[in-house]
């Protein structure tokens, strides 16, 4: 379950839950005006904490890395293909908004709208 | 330095209904119980097979838990505990999937695996020192400082069932270096197998007095030369064991055998040819199968459920345990079904594996829950679970005697079940 280095142009070392050493993929891409920060889950190369789980610590620390500013940015998590048999590791992109409860954070993004993300 | 009297308990659960119940001595308490300096004289209730008695004199408390269907229970026995000025701490797998909760209701938490950091903890304890959090996630401790459990601390009657003694759990090793779908125990462990050095491994198995054992390591099938030096170091003990999964190759099955392989938990996962063969080559070796299925995927319809069930009756399971996908914290389906606003419920007793708590994608969480009835009843029409249970022990039973290793069960505990008086329905003419 490699993650191709297609899906990130850094690897970004995070504090994961209980201060677990963790690591995601990172792109930042700015488009129509907006700052995307896109994390990627690294599956086996990340030994810690999901970027799921770690949420909105996660964003705060690319943020505070970064230079950017927590309200201004597009929060997006991507769950990146692994070339697996298994569907439920294809591809998926979700824009996360922390101010929502769990069960309304996450909304999937659709191709289009991922496309034009990634052209920047 | 004066003793510290702790009690420590395995908080109850609720079992899943219409399914036989076995109660087997927990592991992980008197794994713990092992790292204790030697100045706390530790006590133990399982309250599973027996009440705890809250006014027992002790110093302190700890819960030990690893169920996510064990929390809510011990945030009610630390509750009671606080009413009596004790303090608690909590450890455990699902302290560690609960942390963030678990804070909220114990005084301490420890996090990690307690090998050489007990010391320290219970030296703070006494000084009125202790910390909210022990956190050693991440920073695992040599697995050559693992050494033998605390077994005297079980009540092994409570253990037996109507004169049987129930397997003792046994770890060959920590970790795993695989990350399946439905599994915390990278985020645990770190994704890496830890096998336990051999003779550490047979000098702890030999001190074992029960000769049936429950070798519960993630799975066997991680090394397989350290697999197969397993196996030949241990076949001299004359132990019969249950394992998770064994290698697929036949030298390693054939020493697994010859080690003492009783039955083994194989996931069945589709109706391929290669699950049937997978199954017959392990019956092959003598070695029984118990199949787990997990219901639930996002590729399953009822229909393709159906099929699944159908399927175990081509292939010879001797036992089969089915469970519903269930998103614990910390588990890739937990993410997966949280970003998708599947997940309907976050009442922790529901987290059985039995109940369903997620939106399956090709049915209803009602049909699912259908299915997963269906499951056991279609499995178990012909000859229950207590039934097809006996016929593996038999099998155990008479190689046991063909070695000279038989133990005649407990008369003296064969109107017992564990720890309370058997019920016999006998109709009366």
């Amino acid at each position: 379950m490699k993650v191709s280095p297609d899906y990130y142009d850094e690897i970004f070392s995070f504090r994961g839950e209980w201060d677990m050493p963790s690591t995601c993929g990172l792109k930042i891409r700015r488009c129509g005006g907006r700052t995307y920060v896109i994390v990627t889950e690294l599956y086996q190369d990340n030994p810690g904490t999901s970027v799921t789980y770690a949420g909105k610590s996660l964003a705060g620390q690319i943020c505070l890395a970064k230079g950017l500013d927590m309200e201004e940015i597009t929060y997006v998590e991507c769950n990146p293909d692994t070339n697996s048999k298994l569907s439920f590791y294809d591809e998926e992109y979700f824009q996360v908004d922390f101010s929502a409860d769990l069960q309304h954070r996450y909304r999937q993004m659709d191709r289009t709208e991922i496309e034009s993300m990634l052209k920047g | 330095m004066n003793t510290f009297k702790l009690k420590l308990i395995y908080p109850k659960w609720q079992k899943l209904k219409g399914q036989t119940t076995f109660n087997l001595p927990p592991h992980g308490p008197v794994a713990f119980a092992a790292t204790l300096p030697e100045w706390v004289d530790v006590t133990f209730t399982d309250e599973n097979v027996e009440a705890i008695d809250f006014d027992e004199q002790c110093d302190g408390v700890a819960l030990s838990m690893m169920l996510s269907t064990q929390v809510k229970r011990g945030w009610e026995i630390a509750d009671e505990y606080h009413r009596r000025g004790k303090l608690v701490l909590a450890g455990g797998i699902s302290t560690m999937l609960h942390a963030e909760e678990m804070v909220n209701h114990v005084d301490s938490v420890f996090l990690g695996e307690s090998e050489g950091r007990m010391e320290q903890v219970m030296l703070d304890w006494t000084r009125g020192e202790l910390k909210k959090l022990y956190n050693f996630m991440g920073n695992l401790p040599p697995i050559e400082s693992v050494g033998p459990c605390r077994r005297d601390l079980y009540k092994r009657d409570l253990y037996n069932h109507k004169g049987v003694q129930m397997v003792d759990l046994f770890h060959a090793s920590r970790g795993c270096r695989f990350s399946c779908y439905p599994c915390a125990v990278s985020y645990l462990g770190g994704r890496c197998f830890r096998p336990r050095p051999i003779d550490k491994v047979v000098e702890d198995m030999a001190g074992i007095e029960n000769n049936r054992l429950f070798i519960v390591d993630n799975s066997l099938a991680q090394n397989k030369e350290w697999e197969k030096e397993l196996f030949r170091a241990i076949a001299p003990l004359k132990k019969k064991w249950i394992s998770h999964t064994i290698e697929d190759d036949p030298e390693v099955l054939d020493l697994a055998a010859k080690a003492g392989a009783w039955y083994v938990y194989q996931a069945v996962y589709d109706t391929s040819d290669y699950i049937k063969e997978r199954v017959k080559r392990y019956h092959d070796y003598g070695i029984g199968v118990e199949g787990t299925i997990l219901l639930g995927l996002d590729n399953q319809s009822v229909d393709d459920c159906k099929r699944l069930i159908d399927f175990l009756g081509e292939i010879d399971l001797d036992l089969a345990e089915f469970t519903v996908l269930t998103p614990f914290p910390h588990t890739k389906v937990y993410d997966d079904l949280l970003r998708q606003g599947r997940i309907f419920d976050f009442d922790w007793n529901h987290y059985n594996a039995g109940q369903v708590v997620f939106q399956p994608k090709k049915m209803t969480p009602e049909q699912l829950q259908d299915v997963y009835e269906y499951a056991w009843k279609n499995f178990y029409k012909d000859e229950s679970q207590e039934q097809k249970m006996f016929r593996l022990f038999c099998n155990v039973a008479l190689r046991e005697m063909e070695e000279g290793t038989y133990r005649p069960r407990d008369r003296r505990l064969a109107n017992r079940s564990f720890g309370k008086d058997v019920v016999r329905y006998i109709k009366k003419n």
